[in-house]
């Protein structure tokens, strides 16, 4: 541990730097429970609290709506995100498959390629198969993530075959070995997985606003914002609630889960 | 030794054959075949047009706005987001109290929507809004900035560099964290100062991660279309179309499915040729000055 010295000057010019780098969020909240709807920065912090800007919110049918889909969707993928990421990163960390190197290949060109190249030939797919503005569009191009696979396909190579080895021994099938050894060995990375997939998944905009047109599927980020360019534009007590509620269950997740999201991102910078 | 069967080798890989297939080379495929024809899902039927697309965009004063824009997006906030990032991890580095609430702090603008963000700053940046209200009281008259075409793209990329320089401080971090704290104690001996131990030794160390930020930064800031979106619509007056959101427009209000595939792949190499061009540039051996 340094001085207590050295720590109160670090804190002297951290704490007003990371205060204006948060202010953001604190006048989201502040506009949010204000009893008016004008932009004052003043009147937000002084003008005492109120929710009728939320009351607003849930009373507009379509926004609990948004916040049900955000939801429904989050938890699907994630699930399959899970689900796949352990059987496809296991398989692939155990070099048992022919072409096991392209198969890898293929996951890292996946990784390096921005996905926006992909947007317009995925709509048409999607279109193909009848999908378009339906859940399964929100979920399935989704449900298979390659960077979840990289993480898992990394973990995997850290753990010592012998556990499957003695399992398969006592005459384990392949199946028992990967319930009943894999993948309870694998829960601290499945975790960052789910984590990962959640928030990237619960703040995804562009594929669910071109992917579905109906306003019953619409997710919370793409509801909002084009709530935000219609009846809601200047109403900024609204819009600020929604926006809120919307940052919760992400920054809930952020603050229990400091670690493995730390953790998960660092072990994407060092691929 | 052998783990498990062939048959559940596949079985457990399926899903990502699935997925790869379906979702990833067959779309990919599929665009370049829609690039080189007019297709349209208004029309019955496509038709081989050659490289014309490509030479419609290449030709289209539009297009090369959203170009220019987006050039003008990656080279006015990488430097800054860099520094700035390199700036926190340094600070942040050290063994203090509290210092894992500055970490986790700083990366708080990282974990939520960009919609929301960008939704947070339009209020702002209105004429009535936070940041002009702060000028006021400076003395200074702010304009408005979302709706001035030469404020607008500025606007979007200050808010960038504050929502991004937490994230990429957190990877200079892992990078810092794996250089030898033996090689600062030698230097601090011999009587390095601070600075010249930042540029001997952290810097030349750093390359790996700077070079992984700047590509993903670079990457990430040619796709920049939410806060656009929400912000400005690509207005006023075309000064805020990026390359993405140019692609929106003529993929999803005029159905131009051909024109925008080739748009699309434009980006595409565009990306990869910005990519290698900075591995090579900064991964180069030759030592920094």
């Amino acid at each position: 541990m340094s001085a207590p010295g050295a720590s109160a000057r670090r804190w002297l010019w951290l704490g007003p730097l990371l205060a204006t780098m948060l202010f953001p969020f604190a006048w989201m909240a502040a506009i949010s429970l204000a009893p008016v709807s004008n932009l004052s920065v003043g009147r937000a912090f002084t003008g005492g609290v109120s929710l009728q800007h939320y009351q607003a919110l849930f009373h507009t049918a379509a926004v609990s709506r948004y916040l049900v889909n955000s939801s429904v969707v989050a938890v699907i993928v994630v699930a399959m995100n899970v689900a796949t990421a352990a059987m496809v990163g296991y398989v692939l960390a155990r070099r048992r498959i022919p072409g096991e190197k392209l198969w890898t290949l293929g996951i890292v060109a996946t990784l390096m390629l921005p996905r926006q190249v992909l947007m317009i030939p995925l709509y048409l797919v999607l279109a193909r198969l009848h999908l378009l503005d339906t859940y399964a569009a929100l979920i399935l191009p989704f449900a298979v993530d390659a960077f979840s696979i990289f993480l898992v396909r990394q973990y995997v190579t850290g753990i010592p075959l012998e556990l499957e080895e003695a399992a398969r021994v006592d005459g384990a099938s392949d199946w028992t070995v990967f319930r009943r050894v894999v993948l309870p060995l694998l829960r601290p990375v499945l975790a960052v997985v789910a984590i990962q997939s959640f928030l990237t998944n619960w703040n995804s905009f562009l594929f669910p606003l071109i992917f579905v047109d109906s306003d019953r599927l619409r997710t919370l980020p793409v509801g909002l914002a084009l709530l935000s360019q219609t009846e809601h534009s200047v109403d900024w007590g609204f819009l600020m609630a929604g926006s809120t509620v919307a940052s919760i269950p992400v920054l809930a997740v952020f603050l229990v889960f400091q670690r493995q999201i730390l953790s998960g991102l660092l072990a994407g910078a060092e691929k | 030794m052998r783990t498990h069967s062939r048959a559940t080798s596949w079985a457990l890989l399926s899903p990502w054959v699935v997925a790869f297939a379906l979702f990833g080379l067959y779309p990919f495929a599929f665009s370049f075949w829609a690039s080189v024809t007019d297709y349209s899902p208004l029309r019955a039927q496509a038709k081989f047009v050659g490289l014309s697309n490509y030479a419609r965009a290449l030709a289209d004063p539009a297009f090369w706005t959203a170009l220019g824009n987006t050039a003008f997006f990656v080279v006015g906030t990488i430097p800054f987001t860099t520094a700035l990032a390199l700036g926190l991890a340094l600070a942040v580095q050290p063994v203090f109290r509290g210092r894992t609430i500055f970490r986790a702090g700083f990366f708080v603008p990282s974990v939520v929507s960009v919609v929301v963000l960008s939704l947070i700053f339009k209020g702002l940046y209105a004429s009535d809004g936070a940041i002009n209200g702060l000028l006021l009281a400076m003395g200074l008259r702010g304009p408005d900035w979302l709706l001035d075409p030469h404020a607008a793209l500025p606007a979007i990329m200050a808010m960038d560099v504050w929502s991004a320089s937490g994230y990429y401080m957190i990877i200079f971090l892992a990078g810092l964290e794996a250089i030898p704290r033996e090689l600062h104690e030698a230097a601090r001996l011999e009587g390095a100062s601070g600075w010249d131990r930042f540029l001997r030794i952290t810097l030349p160390l750093l390359r790996p991660t700077l070079l992984f930020v700047l590509v993903v930064n670079t990457v990430r800031s040619l796709q920049i279309f939410a806060e656009v979106f929400v912000m400005t619509r690509g207005g006023p007056l075309h000064s805020t179309t990026t390359v993405v959101y140019y692609l929106y427009e003529q993929a999803f209000y005029r159905f131009d499915l051909g024109y925008a595939s080739a748009v699309a792949y434009l980006l595409f190499l565009l990306t990869l040729g910005i990519a290698w061009l900075q591995a090579r540039v900064v991964g180069s051996e030759e030592p920094l000055r």
